[in-house]
């Protein structure tokens, strides 16, 4: 064989490894901060907790907009 | 819709008009470009008249990314795009109207390196229909590409880096045929150029279109 | 009550995990048919072993931006809107820029010894480079932070307006090449018509595999999207959370 064609799979697989292994070795940091953020986080004191835990992003998100409205929340 | 257009294209205009920015800056910055690809090229002109038309196209590509943000800078000042926003006028109206000001921006300045190419690189202008035909359709193509990505970056904090890497790859169809229509009809063979002509008059179409509709949610956004 | 109001994505479900190995195994088998089982090409020689990597790579960055583009218009349109043909759409993309520019990349290093270039004004190669630079523009926007469904219908927005284009592209190119010279060059598309046997399975094994690597890495990236809005969400919270405590305080 030749230079060109060991090349051709070296690049290509070798991107594709370093990119997916990337994005596992993200999700695994984002899922660990998100796991000690919510530990460390003041629970119970709001009310989002009073959310049902199956509620997910969604009422998270509207949540977030109620939040952001309340009056007096400000500095 | 269209009384919309003209009134915004009016206000556009007439502050152009006051404010020369377009002729201030805009234009001699074109020159500028014309001059570079001068140096850039070397002084033959044997080189430099067979490349007149891509170069023209280039420069009123790069005079375009200008003229868009000078059309929503206008806009940014005092809160103007919050009264564009509420002044009840039809969305469409407002990127037609925004998109004829750059046109007619954008024809003025081509006539302009029209004469610079003459003179700087000796192209020998000839078939001054398909020259015209293809600046108008090419030049309402680019106003309304570049109309609608101006609503989509302006606003954003990045928008100065981002609306060229936004709009230059989507007007790539646009260089393409003006510059060959262009080749054509300096080449002495204005019959060429017609398929080339109606891919510009489809691009423009298309984008005219898509941006009579999608501005009025773009506008909502920023 | 102590469980916050969220949902964690599940860490590593069974079904991602199988598809993951499935494409592992896939894309092994097509490297080693490809490199040593499949004989070499009468014209070609070896470089006909490119051909198992570089079109796979081709229609699966095709088939990133067709899914980036439905995501986006089913984004747009009112009855189908949700967040995650926002996300989809976004991940979708991104896997599809890194599988053009291996198109790019594995279609130069062909070029080279075939055409005697690195880079030649072949239509189909232009108007992939077009959509690589185009598809950052669009990433790019992604990045722009904001409101969630600013942010998201905008880049939908900014995806249809872009994929109007591709047709546009492809037919402006070609056309502007075919004036140029003989599109007879030689061309490794060209030989497909001779692919045969054991690279004919090769081939198809290829286009599989790596379109199971897409969908692997899709996922994932999708996952990360979601894992990354809810952090957004969350550190909005306890940011909330901190000055109430403040204000309590003083």
């Amino acid at each position: 064989m030749n230079g060109y064609v060991e090349a051709g799979y070296v690049v290509v697989l070798g991107t594709l490894g370093t990119y997916g292994v990337a994005l596992a070795a993200r999700e695994r940091v984002a899922r660990r901060r998100l796991g000690t953020a919510s530990s460390a986080a003041p629970t119970g004191t709001s009310a989002k907790a009073d959310f049902p835990a199956q509620a997910g992003e969604a009422s998270a998100v509207e949540h977030r907009a109620v939040e952001e409205t309340e009056p007096g929340s400000g500095p | 819709m269209l009384r919309d257009a003209v009134l915004v294209a009016g206000k556009d205009l007439r502050i152009e008009i006051r404010s020369r920015v377009g002729l201030n800056q805009i234009g001699p910055f074109a020159i500028a470009v014309l001059l570079l690809f001068g140096l850039a090229l070397g002084p033959d002109r044997r080189v430099l008249a067979p490349a007149s038309a891509g170069l023209f196209w280039v420069a009123v590509l790069l005079s375009t990314l200008l003229a868009v943000q000078r059309s929503y800078a206008i806009e940014s000042a005092d809160a103007a795009r919050d009264g564009l926003r509420l002044s009840g006028l039809d969305p469409a109206g407002i990127f037609l109207g925004k998109a004829s000001a750059v046109a007619a921006q954008l024809l003025v300045l081509e006539a302009g390196l029209t004469v610079g190419v003459t003179l700087l690189y000796g192209a020998h202008l000839s078939g001054a229909l398909v020259l015209v035909a293809a600046c108008a359709a090419g030049t309402l193509g680019l106003a309304a590409v570049g109309t609608l990505y101006g609503v989509v970056a302006s606003g954003l904090r990045t928008r100065e880096t981002l609306l060229p890497l936004l709009f230059l790859p989507v007007v790539a169809p646009v260089l393409l045929a003006a510059t060959k229509a262009w080749d054509a009809a300096l080449a002495g063979t204005p019959s060429h150029a017609g398929g080339w002509l109606d891919v510009l008059v489809v691009f423009a179409v298309l984008y005219i279109a898509i941006g009579t509709v999608a501005f009025g949610p773009l506008l909502e956004d920023g | 009550m102590s469980t916050p109001a969220r949902v964690l994505p599940q860490d590593r479900p069974a079904a991602l995990r199988v598809l993951g190995a499935t494409a592992l195994v896939g894309v092994v088998a097509t490297v080693w048919l490809g490199l040593f089982v499949t004989p070499p090409d009468q014209f070609m020689g070896n470089l006909v072993r490119l051909l198992y990597i570089h079109p796979p790579m081709a229609w699966v960055a095709f088939l990133a931006y067709g899914v980036a583009t439905l995501a986006s218009l089913l984004y747009l349109w009112p009855r189908t809107r949700a967040e995650h043909f926002d996300r989809l759409a976004g991940a979708s993309a991104e896997v599809g820029v890194v599988f053009t520019g291996l198109t790019l990349v594995s279609g130069s290093i062909w070029g080279r010894p075939t055409w005697g270039a690195w880079w030649v004004w072949d239509p189909l190669l232009t108007t992939t480079a077009l959509l690589f630079v185009l598809y950052l523009g669009y990433l790019a926007l992604r990045r722009v932070p904001g409101e969630f469904h600013v942010r998201a219908r905008r880049s939908a927005m900014a995806a249809l307006i872009a994929f109007v284009d591709v047709p546009i592209v492809y037919f402006s190119v070609e056309w502007w090449r075919s004036l140029h010279q003989a599109p007879t060059v030689l061309n490794p598309t060209t030989h497909k018509t001779y692919v045969h046997g054991s690279m004919f399975w090769t081939l198809l094994l290829g286009f599989v595999s790596f379109t199971l690597v897409y969908i692997w890495l899709m996922a994932h990236r999708y996952r990360l999207a979601r894992l990354q809005d809810l952090e957004d969400v969350e550190g909005l919270e306890v940011a909330l959370e901190e000055r109430r405590a403040e204000g309590d305080a003083g």
